[in-house]
């Protein structure tokens, strides 16, 4: 009976020590993001999907990631933006400086030596690294300032202007965490690169494949420690990833860190829910709080729903991914531009819209959106002309018979075109037999082939189809046109093989203009060639729906992958609730 | 002796199994010309997910297909997959399994002359090396041994020459214990692991793995069926062996597969559904019940998707159930 | 006894190895191959400056193919494709030596997803897959004893029609038909929602970690046992009525044995013997059972782990998984075999 008076005091006295908590723990809650796919392997070489690449980019830092406020890159790691020299005809020279008080975790500072090694990791043979090879294999040789360990030049082959912001787009690695004995020093860049592909490796550079091998990074990624902002906590395959914010952070020193500098949330915790459906009750039961890529039937369920509506705050992006209808140019029916501009006229790409998208999205003329500074607003939108098809279709030399099918003349074989598209997404099916549809009342025969994910991009490769529907992805500061229309790259991106010499040197134009009003000048040509000539008819931009918790407070969207900046997340405290948050545009 | 089977009068349920069947084989054979509200397969992605009402009658799925014409589809599916699945297996069954519990290890003996000639077609045409000489050798030893034969036909009379023996039971109990020891379903997921297969080629694969059973069933049978004194006698009468295994011993080795037939189709078409369901081996736009059944976890509160197709389904192996039963009742000797 | 044990076990070696190689084989001759595939996926990801040549393209499929250990010839003599094809001799640097001789140490490769050994995948898998498949498989088999006895004590009533009826239309049914059936009625947050959304975080003991098991296998496991249950109840009930005709059994009734301990007693022992065959029949249709629950359920086991590996064309795992399959299938035909001669002297062979 005498210690009850003792326990009570000391329950009193410790509850009122965590008054506090509450709140703290309220800041502290975990926010719960949904990925699609479990980020198989958390490998910087190899990301091999969107979670590796949001699992990488929160373990570690590169010279200049994309900034999701302004959708521009920016400098993270490297102090300003690089300055830019061109040589000869041929070569760049892009020159970094690194941020002094970068460090890694055991307190060495991040050199231009780590870049160094991190570029050759990517050229050595037996790791996973084919991708990035391909990416940087533009950078020929890193020129290391023997006064400032900091300051470094990379020599890049070619001239083209997007080489400057893709050269600081990959993660650093430290040289001390796996090549404690610097043996890839002596080894230049370029020599690597030019190893020829069935030789085996020198002993140095076979060791380093087989350290890194066994560290097993992939599932791992303690053994390869990054200079980022978080630290894998958890890793439960296929169920969750939790990060937790480094409690020592040698960006926290900085006084005026930039926005791709910041990480406000203390845990960041990814669940893997595959199915949207799911996805959609475990936001309505509070078990996810961030809901990205959210698909326009779930979004439209949601904001009907006037319980959501009080506890999600909803965002929409315009994202620059593009909805197409291709031809395949090298088919005898297809050759003639005017035949292609006549099968462009059975579209409709409002209609389209509004079916698939649910009127969220937005028309386009070109390979460009409407909001960018080089749209070519002058030409006119197309519809649904089924009049014009006809007179288009006999303007190019096609004679209607009287069963109705449209033959060259001297030609037995009719206008029957084969469609392909990937399989598992109902916009392109709904796309394909709207164009079937509008091509039979005119007598063309169109037979449809809904193809799996592989055997398309094989298919489309070989050019073994007439039309396709597909979605091609863009950026805002990669108008890598040349991608889809150069007569170099027949057979592997250009799949509609368009190739002809004015546009090849339109496109190597454009490729090193710097000055914005004479690329502007330049791209609004080419957008009037590519609708003359009608390689594919662009339908129309998709856009990028986020659903949170409207507890939640900076939520940054963006429209590139994936869609908001996880960086800038915070809690609102428990008593600012009464503030309304922005609202959904 | 007439082996007569007495119609007896059937119950209701037998009626309504044979009615069902009737309804899904027709449905199966007019698909193609029966006049739907909706076409089969093309999603309608105003109605997405809705609830059954004019034009949908049965309702549509969380991808846009209407539900009627989907059963339709999975109908003729049935008609035009299982069916023929069930019937080859069926016959390779029966060849396999009567031939090996008829002529057994040792009872099958082919001239060497023959077997000889063989090798020579199959090591030209595959292209093997060494072509013309290894293929030149063995012509050379089919003609010898065609020649010694026809020269002991001469000189001690009627009898064949040298011939080997065909080790027919193991060889076919082998390929049995083999293609049984994986499990149907997991055999079809590993040969997933490649590009979509046609129709031709899926039929192929269901065929491969039916037959096994058939076969075991009918040598099982046969083994008994031998030692008949009918067939000695039909032996002693000079028959050719082939015409004794053909025309009077296969029609008794086959008596238990009356009733394993409607049992065989059902499990067949079990496979195939869940093949459907699981997504595996199909052309993406191929319906059938099993792949309607797929997009109710995408929108569980669809009723209507899972419970006309999982009741189709199972209307008609309950059918099939019930026709087995009626096979097998036993016959009636007049 | 051990002679004829040593020529099983030999045969169901061969006819494993037999299984393997051939979907090995059959695998690699496919045109969807590995590093096309790997190298897709990436091309939508990365932000490519200038367009890739054909040279380009190719050089990093042989890079990836030679990571994956597919740039060396297939077996140890292919023909060239074509009417005039020749036949080379690659001697023992093929994929196929490679591969078995990886096996036969123990060594089951690296998957192409993600590099991980396939043995420690199949493992992590195979550690919720078997308790599955043997809780199945035990709560099936009690169960179906039970169920026996009671439907074989008499006939007619009400109870025991219904019983008999409803285990006649479940062995038709479609597992997957059941497991959907049991997902849409009691895992619905429509109606009632038997499965809460897993809770993570490492288990803090091992009762913890069961519990949790438990809770997620439980549906999987009704409906496993509910496939499987008429096909042990039925022929057992079959043979149990069959053994109280005996006159053994009208001698021990004639005593004044109650019924039940002359069923329990006297008539099982004997009427047991089909159901080992009957077991281990059933237990590929348990293995493949497990594929179907599992995707059904979205449980991580080894079912899960091979449709999703056949799907991606992983084809290591999936090569490792039909082994593995093939020989728990084998063993499993001789371990009925010898249940057999320990149960009844009179099936043991001459020997």
């Amino acid at each position: 009976m005498r210690y009850y008076w003792l326990v009570s005091f000391f329950t009193l006295l410790t509850s009122a020590c965590s008054t506090a908590s509450p709140e703290q723990a309220q800041v502290d809650a975990p926010i719960h993001i949904r990925w699609a796919r479990d980020p198989v392997s958390l490998d910087p070489l190899a990301l091999p999907n969107p979670s590796a690449i949001d699992a990488v980019s929160l373990l570690h830092l590169s010279l200049l990631p994309i900034d999701y406020q302004t959708d521009r890159y920016s400098a993270c790691l490297a102090e300003r933006l690089p300055e830019v020299r061109l040589v000869g005809d041929s070569i760049t020279h892009i020159e970094y400086r690194l941020r002094p008080a970068a460090k890694w975790d055991n307190g060495q500072p991040v050199l231009a030596t780590d870049v160094d090694f991190t570029l050759k990791l990517m050229q050595c043979p037996g790791l996973p690294n084919e991708m990035a090879r391909a990416q940087f294999g533009f950078i020929r040789q890193v020129l290391l300032d023997p006064t400032d360990p900091r300051h470094f030049t990379l020599v890049c082959r070619g001239q083209a202007v997007e080489m400057i912001n893709t050269s600081g787009d990959f993660p650093i690695l430290s040289e001390s965490a796996l090549d404690t004995q610097r043996t890839l020093r002596a080894l230049p860049l370029a020599f690597l690169q030019d190893w020829p592909a069935g030789k085996a490796p020198l002993p140095p550079v076979a060791a380093l494949v087989h350290r890194y091998q066994s560290a097993n990074i992939a599932r791992t990624p303690g053994k390869l420690p990054g200079c980022g902002p978080y630290r894998l906590v958890e890793w439960e395959h296929n169920r969750h990833m939790l990060f937790s914010r480094k409690a020592a952070w040698w960006a926290d020193s900085l006084r005026a860190a930039p926005f791709v500098l910041q990480a406000k949330p203390r845990y960041l915790d990814y669940l893997v829910v595959p199915d949207d459906a799911a996805a959609m009750l475990a936001l309505r039961r509070h078990e996810l709080d961030v809901f990205p890529n959210v698909p326009a039937r779930v979004f439209q369920q949601l904001q009907a729903s006037a319980d959501a509506r009080r506890e999600l705050a909803f965002y929409t992006e315009p994202s620059y991914d593009v909805v197409v209808v291709g031809f395949n140019t090298a088919r005898a029916t297809l050759r003639n531009k005017l035949t292609r501009q006549a099968l462009s006229r059975l579209l409709d790409p409002a209609g389209l819209l509004s079916a698939t998208q649910l009127g969220q999205g937005s028309l386009t003329v070109g390979l460009l959106p409407p909001t960018s500074p080089f749209y070519n607003d002058s030409l006119a939108a197309l519809t649904y002309a089924p009049a014009e098809a006809q007179a288009l279709l006999g303007r190019a030399g096609w004679q209607r018979q009287p069963d109705g099918s449209w033959h060259q003349p001297g030609s037995p074989e009719p206008l029957a075109l084969a469609l392909r598209y990937r399989a598992d997404e109902s916009t392109f099916a709904t796309i394909a037999l709207q164009f079937r549809a509008a091509a039979a009342k005119l007598g063309i025969a169109v037979t449809l082939l809904p193809t799996e994910a592989g055997t398309l991009s094989m298919a489309l490769k070989a050019g073994d189809f007439d039309v396709c529907v597909r979605t091609l992805k863009g950026s805002p500061f990669g108008l890598n046109f040349s991608i889809f229309f150069h007569s170099k790259a027949i057979g592997t991106s250009n799949f509609t093989r368009f190739g002809q010499p004015a546009a090849d040197r339109l496109l190597e134009a454009v490729e090193v203009e710097g000055h914005d009003p004479r690329k502007r000048r330049l791209l609004c040509s080419f957008q009037a060639l590519v609708r003359d000539e009608m390689p594919l008819v662009p339908l129309f931009f998709l856009t990028n729906r986020l659903a949170t918790t409207k507890q939640l407070r900076h939520v940054i969207t963006s429209g590139l992958k994936p869609g908001y900046a996880a960086q800038a997340l915070t809690w609102a405290r428990a008593d600012s609730l009464a503030v309304r948050p922005t609202p959904s545009r | 002796m007439n082996l007569v089977r007495r119609p007896r009068s059937l119950a209701v349920a037998h009626w309504l199994a044979i009615g069902w069947l009737g309804l899904v084989l027709a449905t199966g054979l007019l698909a193609p010309w029966l006049p739907l509200p909706y076409p089969a397969a093309t999603p309608d992605l105003l109605h997405i997910a809705a609830p059954p009402t004019p034009p949908h009658y049965f309702g549509t799925d969380a991808l846009g297909r209407d539900v009627l014409a989907g059963l339709v589809a999975g109908a003729r599916r049935l008609v035009v997959l299982s069916l023929p699945a069930v019937g080859l297996a069926t016959v390779v069954g029966m060849a396999a399994g009567s031939a090996a519990g008829f002529w057994g290890n040792s009872r099958l003996r082919i001239p060497v002359a023959l077997v000889a000639w063989l090798l020579a077609a199959g090591y030209w045409l595959a292209a093997l090396p060494a072509r013309t000489g290894i293929t030149g050798c063995l012509l050379l030893i089919g003609a010898a041994s065609s020649f010694f034969a026809w020269w002991r036909t001469r000189t001690t009379g009627p009898g064949t020459g040298p011939t080997l023996a065909v080790p027919l039971d193991s060889l076919i109990l082998g390929t049995t214990a083999v293609l049984g020891a994986i499990p149907r379903l997991i055999l079809l997921v590993a040969l997933a692991a490649g590009p979509p297969l046609s129709p031709t080629q899926l039929l192929g694969l269901l065929t491969l793995v039916a037959w096994p059973e058939t076969a075991r069933l009918v040598r099982a049978h046969m083994l008994r069926v031998r030692v008949q004194p009918f067939i000695e006698a039909a032996q002693a009468s000079g028959l050719p062996e082939w015409r004794v295994w053909l025309r009077h011993a296969l029609p008794h080795a086959c008596q238990p597969l009356y009733a394993f037939v409607p049992l065989s189709l059902a499990g067949l078409v079990g496979l195939e559904n869940a093949l459907a369901f699981l997504g595996i081996g199909q052309a993406p736009d191929s319906v059938s019940w099993g792949s309607l059944l797929t997009t109710i976890r995408q929108d569980p509160t669809a009723w209507w998707v899972a419970t006309m197709p999982g009741l189709a389904l199972l209307c008609t192996l309950l059918a099939l159930q019930q026709v087995a039963e009626i096979l097998k009742r036993p016959l009636i000797l007049k | 006894m051990r002679q004829w044990l040593l020529v099983r076990l030999g045969r169901a070696v061969v006819a494993a190895w037999g299984i393997a190689s051939l979907v090995f084989l059959v695998s690699r001759v496919l045109p969807v191959s590995p590093e096309q595939l790997a190298l897709i996926e990436m091309e939508d990801l990365s932000r490519q400056i200038g367009p890739a040549t054909s040279n380009e393209v190719a050089a990093s499929q042989q890079a990836v193919r030679q990571r994956l250990g597919l740039a060396a010839p297939l077996f140890y003599a292919t023909r060239t494709t074509g009417p005039a094809g020749e036949w080379h001799w690659h001697g023992l640097h093929n994929q196929y030596h490679e591969w078995l001789s990886q096996v036969v140490r123990g060594n089951l490769g690296k998957s192409y997803l993600d590099g991980q050994p396939v043995t420690a995948l199949l493992g992590q898998a195979l550690a919720y897959s078997v308790p599955l498949a043997a809780g199945a498989a035990s709560l099936a088999t009690t169960l179906a004893l039970a169920l026996a006895l009671y439907l074989a004590r008499g006939s007619g009533s009400a109870g025991r029609t219904l019983v008999q009826a409803s285990l006649a239309t479940l062995q038709v049914v479609p597992l997957f038909l059941l497991a959907l059936i049991l997902l849409l009625l009691l895992a619905n947050p429509a109606v009632i929602n038997l499965m809460p959304l897993a809770s993570h975080g490492p288990a803090p003991n091992l009762l913890v970690a069961a519990g949790r098991w438990a809770v997620r296998a439980a549906l999987p496991l009704l409906s496993l046992v509910l496939a499987v249950l008429p096909a042990l109840t039925l022929p057992l009930v079959a043979s149990l009525r069959q053994e109280s005709s005996t006159p053994y059994a009208t001698t021990a009734r004639a005593k004044g044995l109650p019924l039940g301990r002359v069923l329990r007693r006297h008539l099982l022992p004997n009427a047991l013997l089909p159901l080992f065959t009957t077991l281990t029949d059933l237990l590929p249709t348990l293995v493949a059972g497990t594929v179907v629950v599992e995707v059904v359920f979205a449980l991580p086991g080894s079912g899960r782990l091979l449709a999703e590996a056949a799907a991606a064309h992983d084809y290591p795992v999936v090569v490792a998984g039909v082994l593995l399959l093939a020989g728990v299938r084998l063993l499993s035909l001789i371990a009925a075999d010898i249940l057999y001669f320990l149960a009844d002297p009179r099936l043991r062979p001459a020997t």
